[in-house]
This record gives C-alpha cells, structure tokens and sequence, in this order.
C-alpha cells in the first residue's frame, strides 16, 4: 500500500477526514528503537493527527480497490487507527511520504521505498543495532554503550552468541561425560552382581560336599557299630548255647549214672559187685572230669567308646575356608638358573583365592666344574649395542675366545658405585652372547659378563652402566648430510621434548641439558604453555599462543641448522644454529606415559624451503 | 598521480629509490622509499610495506636497517613511507616527538586542527598501496606490512582492520595496547578526542578480541632491554594474552640484550623478511 503506487484508485479523492489519525509504531514493538517524531514521541502510539491531502492516482479497477478496502481495514485494525470513513479513498499520501520522510531524517538513510508501516533496518556503518554488554549480560544498542557501558566491555552480537553457544556446548559435554560415567559405574555394578553369583555358587556347593561326606562317615561308622554289636552277641550267644548243650550232656549223664547206681543196688550181691567195681571206675572218671561252672559270656556288652574323631575333624572343618589348589611350578626357563639365586615360577590353575605362597626348597646335587683346564677370556660387551628400558636391558656381547666356551654368566651391580657392594645378581648358563635380564626400574646397573668352560669361569669384562629410566628415545636416520624433516603428533596437555642428540650424548641427562643435543621442550603448567628450546641448559625467551599439535623438525646438516614448525599453520617456531660435526640421532622423550606419533618418510612442506 | 624521483641507488642488485608525490589523503607533499629487487626487472612482485616509529622519516629504514640483501634474494619490493604529514604549518605540530609532526600514529583523526592532514591509516591502507599498484611492477593481490614501534603498532591495527588484505604481518617492539599507555593515550586523546571507543578502533589488542578475519601469522621480536618496554609503552604481554585467548598464531620472541635501536631491527630484520617471502612468495 504504497502512496505513490496508486493506492487510491479511483475517481474521487476527496481528502480524508480530519479525524482520521495513525499512530507511528514499529512493525516490532522494541523498546529501544528510536523513535520516529522526535517530538511528540510514544512508542505504542498516541494518535498524532494527520495530514491528507488529495492526490493523483491512476485510475485502477474496482476489484483492486476492494482489495485494498480490505487490506486498509486489516492495517486500521492492526494499529488501532480510528474508523476511516471512506477507506476507498484512502491514499497514505502525503503523510505517508512524511512518514518515509521522517524515518529516512530519524535513520540518515538514502531514499528508499518503504511499506506504510515501519520495516526495521540492517545494520548500517554509522549505527550498528545491537551488540551485547558481558559486563551487564544483556543486549544494548551500540550508540549506548558510550552512555551506560562506557566501562564495560562490549562485544558483537554474534560474539555473544558464539560464547553463549560454547557455554552450551561445554555443558553438553560435560553431560556426555557423566552419561559414559554412569553407564560405566552400571556396568561395574553387574560385574559385582555376577561375582556375587558366583561367589555363592561356590560356597554352596563347598559346604554341601562337606557335609555329606560329615553323613556318609558317620552313616559308616552307625553301620560298623552295629554290626559288631551283632557279632559280639552271636558270639555271646553260641558261648552260652555251648555251655548249655554241655551242662545237658552232663546231667544227662549223671541221671544216668544215678539210674544205674539205683539200679544197681537192687541186685544180686554177685552181680552188685561187679557192676559196683566198674561203676566206681566210671564215677571215679566221671568226678575227676572237670565241670566247668563259669559262665562262659557275660550279660554285659563291654562300653565300647566309638571313635569320632575324624568326623570332628570334619565338622571342625567345614567352616575352614579349603585350603587352595596346589600350583604347578613351571619348568625351569633357560638362563633363569643361578650360582646363587634361582628364578622360580608357577601357575595357578583354579579360582582359589591365594593369599601368599610358600616355597621350599633343599639342594639335591652338588656340582662343580672340573679344574684340569685354563680358564677362559673374559667376553667383550657391546657397548653401543645395549638397549634397555624401564624393566629390562638386552645386552650382547663377543666371545673374545677363539675356542668355544660352555656358557656366559651376566653379574650385575645396582648401586651408586659399581666398586661398593659386590655383586648382587649373577645368571648363569646363558648359551648364547646375549642376554635379557629383568631389572628394577630407575636406577642404575653395571654389567659384566664371564665366559665359562670346564677350565672355570673367566674373568669379569669391562663393565658397561646401563640406566633404567627411560629419558628419551633414539631414532635412526639415514647418515645423509642432507636436510631431513619429520614431524611429531603431540598431546596438547603432555610434557615432551623433541630435538635431535649426538650418539654420545649421556643418557642419564635431559635432552637439551648438555651441548650434545638440541630439542623443543613443552610444559602445561596450569593450563599455561611453556614453551623452550634447549641446547646446553639454555633457551630463549619465547611465547607462542597458539599450542601446536603436530611439530614439523627440519634438520639441514649443509646450513647446520635445527627447525622447529607448527606444521599445521605452516608457523614458524624457532631454529638453532648448531655445528654437527657428526651424525645426530632424533629424540623423543615423554616426562609422564603418554604418545608422541612419529611421520617419517614424508615429502617437505613448501613453506619449510624458505628455512 | 604525479611521482618524482628523489634519489636512486643500486643496492644488492636491485635499486634503492625514493619518491615524492602530492597526497590527496594528507594534503601535503609526502615522500616514500621503495626498494625494487633484481626480479622486478622481469615481473610483478609482492609488495612489502614497512612503517617506521616515532620521530623517523623514510630515510632511517633504508639506511640503517640492512634489509636489502633479504628484500633481493627473496624478491620483494619494500615500500617505506613517512610517518606523518610533512609541512603542514600546523599549530603545536612540532611541539612534542611523541605527538604531532614525525607521530602521526597511523590513524585517521577526527579532531580539530589535525583532521585535515592527519590521515595516516587511510593513506597507508588505501591512497599509497593504488599509487604503488599504478606506477610499480607489484602484484596486488600479494601484500604485507611491518613495522617498528608505532610503525609495529600501525602494522598490527592495518592487519586486523583489513582482514585477508595482508598474507602475514610482523613487528618489532611494537606499542601494542595504545589506549593503555602514555604515548598512546596523548596521541589519541588530541588525535581522536575523548571518545575510548574511537581509540580502540586502532587498539591491536582490542581489534584482536573481535578479529573474525583468516588465519594471521604474527612475528613479533622485542628487545629485552628495551627501556620502552620497562616504560610500560609497549605491553606485548597484553597483546599475547588477547592472541591466547583467540587462538591467534603469534610467535613473541624477547630477545636477550637488545634495546629499541636500529641495531635491534637490523639483527633480525631477515627472519621478518623471510617470515614475509614464506606467504608472499607461496
């Protein structure tokens, strides 16, 4: 519904009311838009009365102007303007035109075409719309911050949303965080439940073999008792039937004898004394015979007091947790033998909870080589050979003997000083010229090595020092006078040091501490970088902010220099003018577990030829 | 745009020259140095614009600073203009070296009676780069700045006020927070009025809180002995720690012994120079 658009469309144009009134609000009713009369200023419309004066239009159909009947009364509506009693000639006219006008005064803007209610504008050079106060934590126009936020600070709009963006962000993923914290903790959780499970299986089924076997040994002995019960009353029994049947026999015959004495007397003398002489003969024997008038078996059963003990015992035992299954020692490894130590190691093959062990031991044999022969020389270490870490150290030596030897013994000294306390670990019967001894981490060993034959031990090699803490590691490059480049990978948050060392450097100093290397060294200290780069104790005084994550390391024997890069930025950090005389080796060391990633191999980035 | 040629000198194969011209920016006449190397015999090359600081003119860079050799061999042609307006017959121009004639502080400044002449950002940002580009063999699209003491200033605040216009930018103890240190604040306060928020529009450390621009690589060498530094005229620690927070790549190297001389720029103009070649010659 533009005025000069032809917004009154047909032939009569009488001017509008003077009642009519519009009032000047903002498509958006914000507060801090300037106004557009400076004078009679609301910002939700007081009427301010209007000018309208008749003006040319072209002539348009009636359906356009029913149309913009319509159109004109949504707008009345829309801004609360009073009834205009003839909409059809409505023609926003002049007023309109001080409408823009006066916008266009309020807003110093060029001359632009505008609907008839207020289109908020872009942001244009002179007065940007909005920008955001951290101080106060709101949005303010930017013609105001002079006034009300002189002394805060101020920042973009878009800024302010990128930080508030970032504080949502930071706490999505500190959420994230918790979410992988719980669904660890729950997972724990089922760990314990399972173990519970099978804590109780175990406990059940230990406690029910005890007790049975507790029944099946007294059940056994119920039996024995009864049956020997029995035994001693059969025999009771049968002792006394015994007797019985021969107390029988004797009435029987003493009735017998009385009969026939009876008998007997009846007689006729002649025949009396006869019989008589020979009965007395058979009383006579029958009286001598000795009757035996002792019970043979007692009434009583003897108290037999059973023997429970071993059902004590097991009662005893069925709250004692079982003792565990016996481990399996393992055979014995190669080299692991002693001339005063043995290495002895075993296995355990059940679930058993072991709180300690308990080893044993007794010499069985005792051997020593013969003595008829010369003993041999003693070997040579390779010095430059040896490698070693926190744990272990591998070190290979030379026979030095022309003829064969049986077998090496590697001694081995911890201590300050290798003259002071002698020897503490020796392993013996190593048949080959190198061995991998175990060894305590941070500290310092001195190594010898025997040769042994059936002439005897020889003596001690020169000895070599090896240091188990692990200050850096050693590549190899190709021994080219060329330029060389690698880069490392690096965790932000970790101390490493890169840089490249001489192969004599001592190795129990910090790359960088000694004129034989050279090396960028990285600190956090409280999420503070510190960055340094080190030859001989020194570094200059750098800052770089802007943390690298992956390091580019240019080393140019032709020109002696020593590179450093941030190879992501094609930033450059620092060069060492150093004099290589000799071949140097890349180093790498971590102060605490982590990674450095090595690329090597890779072709040089153009930004690094202009160094 | 009438240029005339001061002096001219074979320098490292290349040739030394100054001009003078009429600046529509400054309305005065304004002279400039140019170096251009052996290879703009041949072709278009990147262009190098270098400011000086407070009390220079176009002459001290080109004299004492020894960068020729580094200019030549990597082929750059180093532009190097005044600092300030010259004979403009203003009133207490000439009254301070901080402020006024040889101080221009490579700002466009609003007050009275220095608004007229006192158009340093402007002629170096605009006026003096389409001189160059019309009359010189330069590329345009490939240019950087540098600079020493407010001339480092000038360079930082042309940097993060005109993203990706210059591939890299450098400086030599530059005065990096002027709105918080004396030289700044006389010079802003009569070139800019007391309004603070026209003054951070060419604070470096304030640019860089809301720098949206590509990626800068920043080398910034300061001496340690520098009394200016100890003076509290420079604070890089504040540009640093704003560059921190935004990730803005600088290398800041404090620099064992070395005061604010020439001799200090001279010692390490060839690694600004080659910092320079690695983005300009790319």
């Amino acid at each position: 519904m533009d005025g000069e658009a032809g917004g009154a469309p047909e032939v009569h144009r009488s001017p509008a009311p003077r009642d009519f009134h519009f009032c000047p609000t903002d498509l958006y009713d914000s507060e801090g838009r300037l106004r557009l009369f400076p004078e009679e200023h609301t910002r939700t419309g007081r009427p301010v009365p209007a000018e309208m004066t008749g003006e040319p239009g072209g002539a348009a159909p009636g359906k356009a102007q029913s149309d913009l009947e319509e159109e004109v009364q949504e707008l009345a509506d829309l801004y609360a303007l009073a009834e205009a009693e003839a909409p059809g000639c409505l023609g926003w006219g002049a007023a309109g035109r001080d409408l823009r006008e006066a916008y266009r005064y309020a807003h110093g803007r060029a001359s632009e075409e505008y609907e008839c209610y207020v289109i908020p504008e872009e942001e244009d050079e002179d007065e940007a719309a909005l920008v955001f106060c951290v101080t106060c934590k709101a949005p303010v126009r930017a013609c105001e911050v002079s006034d009300a936020h002189g002394e805060h600070e101020v920042t973009p709009l878009s800024k302010a949303l990128e930080s508030a963006k970032d504080e949502i962000h930071k706490n999505m993923f500190k959420l994230e965080k918790q979410i992988i914290e719980m669904e660890n903790f729950a997972n724990h959780l089922e760990e314990v439940f399972i173990t519970v499970e099978e804590n109780f299986g175990r406990q059940e089924q230990n406690f029910e073999s005890h007790f049975n076997e507790i029944l099946e040994t007294l059940a056994q002995k119920y039996e024995e008792k009864i049956q020997a019960l029995g035994e001693k009353k059969k025999a009771k029994l049968e002792a006394l039937y015994g007797q019985l049947v021969s107390c029988g026999e004797n009435l029987d015959t003493c009735k017998e004898l009385m009969e026939t004495i009876e008998e007997m007397c009846h007689e006729e003398k002649v025949d009396f004394i006869q019989d008589a002489v020979a009965m007395a003969d058979r009383l006579g024997k029958f009286l001598n015979t000795e009757t035996d008038v002792e019970i043979s078996a007692q009434p009583d059963f003897e108290d037999q007091t059973l023997d429970f003990s071993d059902v004590e015992q097991l009662m005893g035992s069925i709250n004692t947790i079982p003792a565990p299954s016996a481990p399996v020692i393992n055979p014995q490894a190669p080299n692991s033998a002693t001339g005063s130590s043995v290495r002895v190691c075993w296995s355990l093959y059940s679930d058993d909870t072991v709180e300690s062990y308990l080893l044993s031991y007794r010499p069985v044999q005792d051997g020593s080589p013969g003595k008829d022969q010369a003993a041999p020389s003693p070997p040579v270490i390779k010095s430059k050979e040896i490698r070693s870490c926190e744990e272990a150290a591998l070190i290979c030596w030379e026979s030095g003997n022309l003829n064969p030897v049986d077998s090496y013994t590697v001694e081995l000294t911890q201590a300050e000083s290798p003259e002071a306390s002698g020897v503490t670990e020796s392993v013996v019967g190593i048949p080959t010229r190198e061995a991998l001894v175990q060894l305590q981490p941070r500290q310092r060993y001195t190594i010898y090595v025997r040769a042994l034959s059936v002439g005897g031990p020889s003596a001690r090699s020169d000895p070599v020092t090896v240091y188990t803490t692990c200050v850096a590691v050693m590549g190899n490059l190709i021994p080219i006078r060329g330029r060389h480049y690698w880069e490392v990978e690096v965790d932000e948050r970790s101390h490493y040091t890169v840089g490249v060392a001489f192969e004599d450097v001592p190795k129990q100093e910090d790359l960088g501490a000694n004129c034989l290397s050279w090396c960028m060294r990285h600190r956090l200290a409280s999420s503070r970088h510190k960055y340094e780069f080190l030859h001989n104790g020194t570094t200059p005084d750098i800052r770089i902010t802007v943390s690298p994550r992956k390091i580019g390391i240019l080393l140019d024997y032709e020109n002696s220099k020593l590179s450093f890069f941030n190879a992501d930025i094609s930033q450059h950090l620092y060069t060492f003018s150093c004099q290589l005389h000799q071949f140097v080796h890349p180093c790498f060391s971590l102060e605490k577990p982590g990674c450095l990633k090595i690329h090597n191999g890779i072709s040089m980035p153009k930004h690094i030829t202009f160094y | 745009m009438a240029l005339k040629q001061i002096s001219s000198n074979k320098c490292f194969g290349g040739l030394q020259k100054v001009f003078e011209h009429d600046s529509v920016e400054l309305n005065c006449k304004m002279k400039f140095a140019i170096y251009l190397p052996p290879k703009a015999e041949t072709g278009k090359c990147p262009a190098l614009y270098w400011l000086s600081g407070l009390t220079c003119t176009e002459q001290n860079f080109i004299s004492k600073s020894g960068y020729h050799q580094a200019a030549s061999e990597h082929g750059l042609v180093v532009i190097a203009p005044d600092t300030s307006p010259r004979g403009c017959n203003i009133k207490g121009e000439d009254e301070s070296w901080d402020f006024g004639t040889g101080a221009g502080f490579y700002v466009d400044a609003t007050e009275d009676p220095w608004k007229t002449n006192y158009r340093m950002y402007s002629y170096v940002t605009e006026e003096l780069p389409k001189l160059i580009n019309a009359n010189f063999p330069v590329d345009p699209q490939r240019m950087s700045i540098f600079g020493h003491s407010m001339g480092g200033h000038g360079a930082l605040i042309c940097a993060l006020k005109n993203p990706g216009k210059y591939k890299s930018v450098s400086a030599f103890a530059p005065i990096c927070n002027p709105v918080l240190c004396p030289w700044g604040k006389k010079a802003f306060s009569g070139y800019l009025g007391t309004d603070q928020n026209k003054w951070k529009a060419y604070d470096a450390t304030h640019l860089v809180k809301s720098y949206p621009g590509s990626q800068l690589d920043i080398l910034i060498d300061q001496g340690k002995d520098d009394q200016f530094l100890s003076d509290g005229q420079l604070l890089p620690d504040n540009f640093i720690a704003a560059c921190t927070e935004k990730k803005v790549p600088v290398v800041f190297r404090l620099q064992e012994g070395y005061d604010h001389s020439y001799y200090f720029i001279a010692t390490f103009i060839t690694d600004h120079i080659r910092h320079h070649a690695k983005y300009l010659n790319a």
